[in-house]
């Protein structure tokens, strides 16, 4: 028994602490820096911070480098589907140009009443976004993580947080800030949570990601009148991002409720970063 | 020193595996998605050649190549690193045991390696307060584990083309 106990010992030893003749490291040696390299993440200091970030572009521009050739034959498939589904889309495009063109008569009078409205309640109208484009580097949309590395960073003033949008719509928020690049979380994230407003019901609730193309409504009151087709927009609650940004429309699929998104988060090549008010301030 | 066409061959299938392993990480390719199930290639690619070809497939390589898909995922530094680490260690464990090379050896000793990668890839991601589908995560463990041996089969033949 004892001499069995012994042989394991030994072959547990030989596995983890020789180097054989190559090994310029032993495992156990590996599998402590390993460890000590998490224990390390949690630990938030500047010099610590100035080279996770120079070691992450590092990573990033390599990781371009080498994703090109498939991303350049992802680009290619997608350009030939995309001409065969040419004729399908001219159809229905014009069906919906048919419908937009009626709809722009109606849109307009409504403008109109709105700024008479407006002018009536003497309301300022004044934007505050302060808008800032990148361009998506990298798509990791990983079983684990869907995000993207996006092509600038804290050289133009981009701080974790910020509410990131496709043209107006909202898709995900800054999370990881290097010096010429940053990870943006999107809503489709399983770690993503996002206090959201529906409209018209303006029922308060939190998107939830999930790991999919949509994302789950959750924490909604007890007697909402949510319904299919309602629009989700952010509710600007706890200070976070602006309100108003609109995310989806609501889709009831057996008692749950999703979002479909309106932006499709496979093909944004460009997006836009809500800076808030970090350039008047400066 | 000139190198000859067999030297250069046998070069090439050397550096192979290291090559494959950064490829991999650096593309986000750890982890093949299909419609309905997904394969870690990473693992087996790391069980392989730490069994087989220890001197190919250098320890410091494996961690660098964790560290890189820790960064490329977003995932905090060390998780990816260590798992593949416990791979590693698993593989080099049962090199020290058994003599024979069979599939069927090598296919049951990878089960322990997975439990244990995923135990502590698991574990890192608790602490470090990440949120992962675990039905995912096992899925993809079952269907690693399924399709080690035709994987087994492809790094064998390209392990024996390198020698002869």
């Amino acid at each position: 028994m004892d001499t069995r106990r012994d042989d394991v010992g030994i072959s547990i030893r030989s596995a983890l602490l020789d180097k054989g003749t190559k090994q310029k490291f032993s495992l156990i040696a590996l599998v402590i820096i390993s460890i000590i390299l998490i224990v390390v993440e949690k630990i938030e200091t500047k010099p610590l911070n100035i080279f996770r970030s120079f070691f992450e572009d590092v990573i990033y521009r390599s990781s371009i480098v080498i994703a090109s050739p498939s991303k350049g034959i992802e680009n290619f498939s997608s350009f030939i589907k995309g001409h065969l589904n040419l004729y399908r889309n001219y159809n229905e495009l014009k069906k919906e140009n048919d419908q937009l063109k009626n709809n722009i008569s109606k849109e307009n009078f409504l403008e109109l009443e709105n700024s008479q409205l407006r002018k009536l309640i003497d309301e300022q109208v004044i934007s505050n976004n302060n808008l800032l484009s990148a361009r998506v580097m990298l798509d990791k949309q990983s079983p684990y993580l869907n995000s993207y590395i996006i092509n600038s960073g804290s050289n133009k003033n981009i701080k974790n947080g910020m509410a990131v949008l496709d043209g107006k719509n909202f898709i995900g928020r800054i999370v990881d800030v290097n010096f010429f690049s940053s990870r943006v979380l999107l809503i489709s994230d399983l770690n993503s949570k996002i206090p959201v407003l529906i409209e018209p019901s303006a029922s308060h609730a939190i998107l939830n990601g999930r790991g999919s193309k949509e994302a789950t409504l959750e924490y909604l009151p007890k007697k909402h009148t949510v319904k299919d087709g309602d629009t989700v927009y952010t509710s600007g609650k706890g200070g976070i991002f602006s309100p108003g940004i609109p995310i989806g429309k609501v889709k009831i699929v057996e008692k749950a409720f999703s979002v479909i998104l309106f932006s499709d988060l496979d093909q944004v090549t460009f997006i836009n970063i809500d800076l808030g008010n970090t350039k008047k301030n400066n | 020193m000139a190198y000859s066409g067999k030297q250069i061959k046998y070069k090439f299938f050397e550096l192979l595996p290291v090559l494959l392993l950064f490829f991999i990480s650096l593309n986000g390719n750890s982890i093949i998605d299909l419609k309905f199930f997904s394969i870690n290639i990473h693992y087996i690619l790391v069980y392989f050649w730490v069994l087989r070809q220890p001197d190919t497939l250098g320890y410091s390589f494996i961690f660098l190549s964790g560290v890189i898909s820790d960064v490329v995922f977003g995932f905090p530094l060390g998780v990816n690193a260590l798992s593949l680490l416990i791979i590693a260690s698993v593989a080099a464990y049962v090199r020290v045991v058994t003599v024979r090379i069979t599939l069927i050896n090598d296919w049951i000793s990878f089960i322990p390696a997975l439990l244990l990668a995923n135990f502590v890839y698991f574990s890192s991601l608790y602490f470090s307060d990440y949120s992962v589908d675990y039905l995912y995560l096992f899925k993809n463990s079952i269907f690693t584990f399924i399709f080690y041996p035709i994987l087994w089969i492809i790094f064998r033949a390209i392990l024996n083309f390198g020698k002869y």
